[in-house]
């Protein structure tokens, strides 16, 4: 501990000291993501993993492009989860600002909703919103650094119906862009593995109260609930009715990483047997510098996508490096695109996309599904885009 | 699908949430009762309540019905004493005090935000395993805040019927002047309602909480039926909000049951559209609207 103080205060003393030494040129970065409500673990996620990567870079006395050195300052504004907040806040980022690079936001809708903006000025957007619409050959400036359902669902779920024996499932989902974007890639990936998506409800985000739906669904004799597409909080409450309503089936999330959020809510008890989903295997030694300095400086429980964006965020600034500018927004989006095999927290990092979206602007990174036990996620099988095992 | 079994468990989801709803709305209409205005503020006391409710529990290991007894009590004294501080001098003055009560909303919720932090809790349930009765099923957690909740609502009307404090409440409800020519003071009732009633809210978060996930941002949801339940049924009148908080309740369990959740919601609000416009006082209301 003495030592970790230690190196603090000397991390400290060194921002301090090279803020003096160079009068700086200042590099600022937004984070447009939801700080409140029920995304808001994402959200928070998504803009500590900048505020840690400009941390990083800012300790070793600031971003060096073009022979400059830059001291990385994060801006963040709360979009609340809803595309008009978004929407007003982007303009505040971009024309009030002066931002050219945005992580975020979270959401579907949102991100939609700023594109007009963001892809006119040439902004460079990273976000987590995981509609198929998000990114495209017409979204130059787009990049979304979490894998999403469109890339995991597929793999997962063959898996789990191959070694689970799942038949009917049954699933909720918020009812936004985000939502009905989901429940038709799960119905598709159900029926392709040689299952069904029996029943599926949509509902209004607020709802907390699950139990006429739940009824309705049980009563269906659905043996699985797949929980993908709905915010932490909700998915815990979810779980956390249908076991009070006696629902004996499995509880399967196959994407959007919430286990710790989820087990906050329903309960350990509730959550044992749970199949999850998880962008990061914490066992990985990358992966763990990650959580183990997310851990010193947060003290929140580290949510799944964090490390994707600390990952992104750290392939910026290299791209930026490479670019030779911060201010061109073009040249940095051309070395971005370019950067293959970059050793980030996740693993070994690259640009794909082309097939599904028409542009190599999606991160591929591995993943895995892992079964709860005893409030903690144990790794079951191994994944990329190609398969589980 | 057996109907006849999914209606049986409809109906009991629907009065237990109903009953939920009644806590909320009867709260609400007490203060808007006594001093003529809308609190906005109500859903972030059901926030506070709950809260409450949690670090009792969790912090101090306390029973379930000590931890609920001991938020109500603080509450009623929180809600009074904001009254007198904050919310007296608008107490002839319901339009900007409306606003006021906005902004201690929001103050409130970003207080909780700061202090608690976004990451939604888990109160342990108050009881495990569910109630059968036949092939009908009531989780026995649900069972427990049901019973929790009638008690809380059988004290509120014994004390409002019977006790002098709570008659003159109830007059100053009935006619605020007439009231104070008989000698029941504003300077004890006006605090007094206001902290009874957000108090009724806090009772109605502290029984949720083990339902429920407790976060800063759960009182939106519970102000807003709340409004509705009050609409419906008559605002200011306390049988009103009783009797339309049930039906609420059931309407969205029923609804729920047989259309998708998003038309159910919007019939919600179709019938509270109807409501005014039919009958603008709301189903037991008598106000001069």
């Amino acid at each position: 501990m003495k030592f970790k103080h230690a190196f603090f205060a000397m991390t400290a003393m060194a921002v301090a000291f090279t803020q003096q030494v160079w009068a700086q040129d200042t590099l600022k970065l937004g984070a447009l993501v939801t700080l409140s409500g029920a995304g808001a673990s994402w959200g928070q996620g998504m803009k500590n993993a900048a505020e840690l990567a400009a941390d990083k870079v800012n300790a070793q006395g600031g971003l060096e492009v073009g022979g400059k050195k830059y001291k990385v300052e994060i801006i963040p504004y709360d979009d609340k989860y809803q595309a008009n907040e978004a929407v007003t806040v982007a303009n505040r980022l971009v024309f009030e600002d002066k931002v050219q690079y945005i992580i975020g936001p979270v959401g579907s809708a949102p991100v939609l909703a700023i594109q007009p903006i963001t892809e006119k000025n040439k902004v460079l957007v990273f976000t987590l919103g995981f509609t198929t619409k998000a990114l495209g050959p017409d979204k130059q400036y787009t990049f979304r650094p979490p894998v999403t359902t469109a890339e995991v669902s597929q793999p997962q779920i063959d898996w789990l119906v191959k070694t689970q024996g799942i038949k009917k499932v049954g699933a909720l989902f918020p009812n936004d862009e985000t939502g009905q974007s989901i429940a038709k890639d799960l119905e598709d990936a159900y029926k392709k593995a040689g299952s069904s998506l029996a029943t599926k409800e949509f509902f209004e985000r607020e709802r907390v109260d699950f139990v006429p739906l739940l009824t309705r669904m049980m009563a269906k004799g659905i043996d699985a609930i797949e929980l993908d597409g709905n915010a932490p909080a909700t998915s815990g409450l979810i779980l956390k009715q249908a076991r009070e309503l006696g629902f004996k089936g499995k509880i399967v999330r196959t994407g959007g990483p919430a286990t710790q959020e989820i087990i906050n809510v329903a309960g350990k008890g509730a959550a044992e047997g749970m199949f999850v989903h998880t962008p990061m295997d914490p066992q990985q030694p990358s992966t763990k510098t990650y959580v183990d300095l997310y851990a010193a400086k947060y003290k929140t429980p580290l949510n799944g996508f964090s490390p994707s964006f600390y990952d992104a965020t750290n392939m910026l600034f290299e791209a930026m490096r490479r670019a030779g500018t911060v201010t061109d927004s073009d040249k940095v989006k051309v070395e971005l695109e370019k950067i293959k095999d970059f050793p980030g927290a996740l693993g070994t990092l690259s640009w794909t996309g082309e097939k599904t979206y028409g542009i190599n602007h999606q991160l591929n990174a591995p993943f895995f599904v892992a079964e709860v036990k005893d409030g903690a996620e144990v790794i079951r099988a191994r994944c990329t885009v190609d398969g589980c095992q | 699908m057996d109907w006849g079994l999914l209606l049986t468990q409809a109906t009991i989801n629907g009065l237990i949430i109903g009953l939920l709803y009644l806590l909320m709305a009867v709260g609400f209409t007490l203060v808007f009762g006594v001093m003529r205005m809308v609190n906005f503020a109500h859903g972030e006391f059901y926030m506070l309540g709950s809260f409450g409710a949690y670090f009792f529990t969790t912090g101090f290991h306390l029973p379930f019905l000590a931890a609920v007894a001991l938020t109500f009590i603080g509450s009623i004294v929180v809600g009074g004493l904001l009254e007198w501080l904050i919310l007296k001098p608008f107490r002839r003055d319901e339009l900007n005090g409306m606003i006021v009560t906005i902004g201690m909303a929001m103050i409130l919720q970003n207080l909780a935000l700061m202090v608690f932090g976004p990451d939604p809790l888990s109160m342990p349930a108050v009881a495990e395993g569910t109630l059968a009765i036949g092939s009908i099923v009531i989780p026995n957690s649900r069972v427990y805040v049901v019973i929790f909740a009638m008690l809380v609502l059988v004290g509120l009307y014994l004390f409002l019927r019977y006790s002098k404090p709570g008659r003159a409440l109830r007059a100053v409800v009935e006619d605020f002047e007439i009231a104070s020519i008989q000698g029941i003071g504003a300077r004890i009732y006006y605090p007094l309602g206001f902290g009874l009633g957000v108090g009724l809210a806090a009772v109605a978060g502290a029984l949720m909480a083990p339902l429920f996930s407790v976060s800063p941002f759960i009182g939106a949801t519970p102000l807003l039926k709340a409004f509705i339940v009050v609409v419906l049924g008559g605002l200011g009148s306390i049988p009103g909000a009783a009797f339309a908080g049930l039906v609420l309740g059931l309407i969205e369990s029923y609804a729920s049951l047989f259309f998708s959740s998003s038309t159910a919601d919007m019939l919600i609000f179709a019938v509270v559209m109807a409501m005014l416009v039919l009958r603008p006082r709301g189903l037991l209301g008598k106000g001069d609207i």
